[in-house]
């Protein structure tokens, strides 16, 4: 069990930690300040979800140490208690819990010392007294080999948790449970053995460790899904509330007539048509949205998600969490424009978003018109399109009550073009072997040369994604969107 | 649904000097205490309750409507009050509301959930009180 030591119980493997690239960056740089020898360390403030799994923690800050709070003239971390006293009287002015995180020398392994059990067990109690009703949190980072190792013990509601798993927004780091790292034996399969080829053993263990969420299951995400599933990743977490209708089997893979007539979940398809691929690719179903709980349990504990919906209200949620979960996340989308049977434009467009990136509503991707009417209740919507209609028989402007859009109609070739290249940008990231060259691709595919364009947009200064990086549920109050009371419950497929 | 948000914008409003409550029984909506309006001149009250429902996915879906109490003397002068867009009970009292869409084409800013929210629909509620028929 991770941490566990005589001193200190873990009750079990649970917590998940996040931390977004360029705050790991500046956690390593500074508790390597002493490398290679001697341990440094840090406290830090950390939103938190309690999960139906577990809680998941996610670094929101770091609040160094300033010239007098440590002692310099020791191998191992001794904190002063003026710096103590301040991180706890900083706690009663903000809602996110308190941890302390240290290095271990280069080399060892994350392992807790008895010393860091005394620290640790005077710390659970003693931020309790200031920050009441939060985890304290407490982790070890150290570099074994070269790569980054961590492990993790959180205190929450009288017990200790481990840390089963930590994500590093596009870096690979191990998870260290007592044991070791967390790797899961070399799993070499003639079946990636190109895959395996190009990008090495390694990276094709990492997508068996890894686990996706893609975010809606039609055409792109049915794409998504099966290049995701043919790669080997481990786990995938399928959201979509909606049923196969016949007009979606020219796009939908997996998908048969026989699941149109007989209105089959798409999430259901998708599992099934993944575990047709890979019997040992484990998948969660859930029929539902984001934000909806359950949806947003399952996706912070993602490494990566993909967003493969239409919807504005969706995308919006995933740049919610990208931003106050740190989940990296990769939106895609197509759209086809015609004219006189024509047609003018095939257009994809990726978008990356990691925290630091500018969300949704900076980067100007939000229509307030066309989120409220998705955001509507269906007799709200009735309600609003015989007003509009009344409206124009009077003469007057329709759009206040209802703004009647062109339908973007999609095709399978399109779709899956998208899908293929949003999932090629995951596996990018889970393996460590590349990354996306842009912000927010665009890209005509009836253009000459293509057309390819990157929109590199700035945050808008007022915008609350710039405040609440890693904030988790401490800023609900700034969250993106809510959700509406009419929607269905989310409900996760058995099986 | 989280009213969190909602919360802290009222609370603006109260340091302000503004009573508005939020009601979450049925459709939620908050209640906006003695909002001024330009029915003096007229002879009418120079304050009313104004009713406004939270919309569903807030902030992400825009504020919209506004509703007067049943036998409010400015039913009929508000613009759009005399296109009933349907009755709603708040608290033991009966409302109507009215077909008022500010941040929709109907005079005010484009909708910016960053900048917007019912802290600053007073401020719409108040230009709609106050131009009369």
């Amino acid at each position: 069990m991770a941490g566990q030591t005589n001193l200190i119980k873990i009750a079990k493997n649970d917590s998940v930690v996040r931390f977004s690239k360029t705050e790991f960056q500046a956690l390593a740089s500074l508790l390597f300040r002493r490398y290679p020898g001697h341990e440094w360390a840090t406290f830090a403030r950390l939103g938190w979800r309690d999960t139906k799994e577990g809680l998941v923690v996610s670094l929101a800050s770091l609040d160094p140490p300033n010239s007098e709070d440590m002692n310099e003239f020791v191998g191992h971390v001794q904190i002063m208690e003026p710096y103590t006293l301040r991180i706890a009287l900083s706690a009663e002015q903000h809602p996110l819990a308190v941890g302390v995180i240290h290095s271990h020398p280069e080399g060892c392994l994350p392992a807790p010392s008895s010393i860091d059990d005394d620290m640790d067990g005077y710390y659970g109690a003693y931020f309790n007294d200031f920050a009441p009703g939060r985890p304290f949190v407490s982790l070890i980072l150290s570099r074994v080999s070269g790569a980054f190792i961590l492990s993790g013990r959180i205190y929450w509601q009288g017990l200790w948790h481990g840390v089963e798993k930590f994500v590093v927004e596009t870096t690979s780091v191990a998870t260290w449970l007592g044991t070791g790292p967390k790797f899961k034996p070399l799993d070499i399969r003639e079946r990636t053995a190109r895959l395996n080829s190009a990008f090495g053993i390694e990276a094709a263990s990492r997508l068996r460790r890894a686990t996706v969420a893609v975010i809606g299951a039609g055409g792109t995400g049915s794409a998504v899904i099966e290049i995701l599933a043919r790669a080997g990743v481990g786990k995938l977490i399928l959201v979509d509330p909606d049923h196969i209708e016949e007009s979606n089997l020219e796009r939908v893979h997996g998908s048969q007539p026989s699941h149109a007539e007989q209105a089959v979940p798409k999430v259901e398809v998708a599992r099934n048509h993944i575990l047709a691929i890979d019997p040992s690719c484990q998948v969660e179903a859930i029929m539902g949205r984001l934000p909806q709980n359950e949806v947003v349990d399952a996706v912070i504990r993602a490494d990566v998600a993909v967003g493969c919906t239409d919807q504005q209200h969706s995308r919006l949620a995933l740049s919610d969490i990208a931003v106050r979960y740190l989940v990296p996340t990769i939106d895609c989308a197509v759209a086809l424009e015609g004219a006189d049977g024509a047609v003018t434009a095939q257009v994809i467009q990726l978008v990356r978003f990691l925290s630091v990136d500018p969300c949704a509503l900076c980067r100007g991707m939000i229509v307030p018109n066309t989120i409220s009417q998705e955001l509507m209740s269906e007799d709200e919507r009735n309600f609003r399109q015989e007003e509009a209609k009344q409206a124009q028989r009077r003469g007057e402007n329709p759009n206040q009550y209802w703004h009647r859009e062109a339908q973007l109609n999609t095709v399978g070739f399109l779709t899956t073009m998208a899908g293929s290249m949003a999932a090629g940008y995951a596996i990018g990231w889970l393996t460590g072997r590349f990354e996306p060259p842009f912000s927010r691709l665009q890209m005509n595919l009836l253009s000459k040369d293509l057309d390819v364009t990157d929109s590199a947009e700035i945050p808008r200064a007022e915008c609350a994604c710039r405040r609440i990086r890693g904030w988790s549920d401490q800023s609900t109050a700034d969250a993106f969107l809510t959700v509406p009371l009419h929607w269905p419950a989310a409900q996760r497929l058995d099986g | 649904m989280s009213w969190e948000r909602i919360e802290q914008e009222l609370a603006q409003l109260r340091e302000g000097g503004q009573l508005a409550d939020l009601f979450t029984e049925g459709r939620a909506v908050v209640v906006y205490r003695q909002v001024p309006t330009g029915g003096l001149a007229i002879g009418l009250p120079p304050t009313e309750d104004v009713v406004v429902p939270v919309p569903p996915g807030y902030p992400a879906n825009m504020i919209d409507l506004a509703g007067l109490p049943i036998g409010s003397p400015f039913l009929g002068r508000a613009r759009g009050s005399q296109n009933n867009q349907g009755a709603i009970l708040v608290a033991g009292r009966q409302w109507q509301l009215a077909s008022y869409h500010p941040h929709n084409g109907g005079g005010g800013p484009p909708w910016d959930q960053m900048r917007h929210g019912f802290h600053t629909y007073l401020d719409q509620l108040i230009a709609w009180l106050d131009k009369l028929t």
